[in-house]
């Protein structure tokens, strides 16, 4: 586990049908100690994805510093663990396969990843689908192994873009579960983007609002772990940090 | 149940050919259609027979098979590197187009005069010839299948630590195969061809050259039964290796609709 901090990332695309510069972050400051899980919220196209894809190293940024464990972020790494909303599951391969890709790339031999692989699954519940292919899986099944896929590697960081946002509502809330309890086991590094801002409170230690590609404002979540929906659902504080979240998006 | 349907399947395809067979029984001995111009059934079964027994229906398809076989090896290996290349590079591809695009409608017999004059009458010059009628198909379609690769399934292999040799065996290759099969059977289709028309020209053994030889001595027997050993072994080809092959990686993957 490592921890993460952007010191003063921006970035401009340029939009070749238009022909003009598109400033899309402009000054996003933001810590995140090792072990933390933080969500950002924040209306469309206020640039949430765009930061994701500069730390997951997809896109470059154009100016401030992203640092991991106090290291520049050059491209895309192992150290960095990416889930995302279309699960990018590799169709060719099994759920053992995908799952044991990562440690595949650091060399580890087939039986011992295959254990490793193995051992993932069953922290999702999935051992069972170990054999099969990601096409013959439910959405949810597949983001559950989407989310392992990235665990099994061990990053330093987990980044993960709306990845509940394409799955139906019920299976979205045992995802959260699920997501919760891994998280207080193993204490990940997270970044958690969502539109969806009670999914953003129930998960994260701090929900960062964005807003035209600066933040908002920060908003702790100190409500005690581990955290199910069961309880959260009456819970007061639950309910009183969700509304003045929803707020803050509201007027960004 | 399965084995069932495969064998009802089986015989819904061959029974127009039969019928076609059947036609042509009862068609030539009532119409009394000249040996010149059309054999019977049993004269083209006599023909087969006797090819069969003299070991010269084997030496024709072998020699077809085995040009075949090797063009097409020759091409895929040239042709599926050079697809991912274009696919992964804007520069290469942006050259090689228009290229392509050019020798594509040129592929085939359109090469035979010049492939006799640089290889001789014989097995390079046909080589030269199935190499070409596959290989721009299959590189067009390696071309095809990596970019239909979502760009997400390169960066999850990235950001899981795949580096450029990874990415082309574990995403890259198995990501456009089922596009480099289709191309594997359309380019084969053409070479089969292409094969036919240039065995006429440019050797003295193989299918074509057999249709070609008994033309000159009316055996019209020998002919049909050149036609049909041509057209039966396209569709063993076509459907004992190449159909189920794209059906593998197709359908387990459900590829189909993404
Ligand atoms: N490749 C690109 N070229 C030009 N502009 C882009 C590009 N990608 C994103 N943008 C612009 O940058 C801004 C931020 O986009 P981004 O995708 O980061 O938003 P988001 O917060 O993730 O939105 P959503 O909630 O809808 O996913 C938007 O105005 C978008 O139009
Ligand atoms: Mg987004």
């Amino acid at each position: 586990m490592k921890s993460l901090s952007l010191k003063n990332l921006a970035k401009t695309y340029f939009d070749a049908y238009k022909g003009e510069h598109v400033t899309a972050i402009r000054d996003v400051s933001l810590e995140v100690p090792a072990g933390e899980f933080v969500s950002i919220v924040g209306p469309s196209g206020c640039g949430k994805s765009t930061i994701l894809n500069m730390v997951a190293g997809f896109i470059p940024h154009s100016g401030g510093d992203i640092l991991v464990g106090g290291v520049p972020v050059k491209g895309p790494g192992p150290d960095r663990g990416v889930v995302f909303q279309s699960f990018a599951l590799f169709p060719w391969k099994t759920v053992l396969d995908n799952v044991g890709f990562g440690p595949k790339m650091r060399g580890v031999p087939k039986a011992r990843r295959d254990e490793i692989a193995r051992e993932y699954l069953a922290l999702a519940g999935l051992s069972h689908a170990a054999d099969r292919y990601p096409n013959e899986l439910s959405g949810g099944m597949q983001q559950r192994v989407g989310v392992v896929r990235a665990l099994a590697n061990e990053p330093d960081v987990l980044l993960m873009d709306e990845p509940f946002a394409s799955v139906d509502a019920q299976t979205r809330m045992t995802l959260q579960d699920e997501l919760s309890r891994i998280w207080e086991e193993r204490r990940p590094t997270v970044v958690f983007i969502t539109h969806d801002v009670p999914e953003a409170v129930f998960l994260a230690n701090r929900v960062v609002v964005l807003s035209k590609g600066k933040v908002l404002a920060e908003v702790e979540v100190p409500i005690s772990r581990p955290r199910v929906w069961d309880r959260l659902v009456a819970d007061d504080e639950f309910k009183d940090l969700s509304n003045q979240v929803l707020a803050l998006v509201r007027s960004a | 149940m399965e084995r069932t349907s495969r064998i009802s399947a089986a015989l819904i395809f061959i029974a127009p050919l039969a019928v076609l067979v059947a036609l042509w029984a009862i068609i030539v001995p009532v119409l009394e259609v000249r040996p010149q111009i059309f054999p019977s059934v049993a004269a083209v079964g006599k023909a087969g027979l006797e090819s069969l027994i003299d070991g010269s229906l084997v030496r024709h398809v072998m020699a077809s098979v085995s040009r075949v076989a090797i063009g097409t090896v020759l091409a895929v290996l040239v042709a599926v590197p050079l697809g991912i290349l274009m696919g992964v590079s804007r520069g290469v591809s942006a050259f090689l187009t228009p290229l392509m695009r050019f020798f594509s409608v040129l592929a085939g017999i359109a090469w035979i005069p010049i492939a006799t004059l640089w290889f001789g009458y014989g097995f390079g010059a046909i080589v030269f010839v199935i190499f070409n009628a596959v290989f721009f198909v299959v590189a067009y379609n390696t071309l095809l299948g990596v970019s239909t690769i979502p760009m997400t399934l390169r960066h999850a292999a990235a950001s899981l630590g795949a580096g450029r040799r990874a990415m082309l065996t574990d995403v890259l290759l198995p990501g456009a195969l089922p596009n480099i099969v289709t191309g594997v059977r359309t380019g084969l289709g053409f070479a089969w061809r292409g094969l036919i028309a240039a065995e006429m020209i440019a050797t003295d053994v193989g299918l074509g050259y057999m249709l070609f030889v008994a033309r000159d001595f009316y055996q019209t027997e020998v002919i049909v039964l050149g036609m049909i050993v041509i057209g039966t072994l396209w569709l063993l080809i076509d459907r004992l290796l190449l159909v189920p092959l794209e059906r593998a990686t197709i359908e387990r993957w459900g590829l189909v609709s993404t």
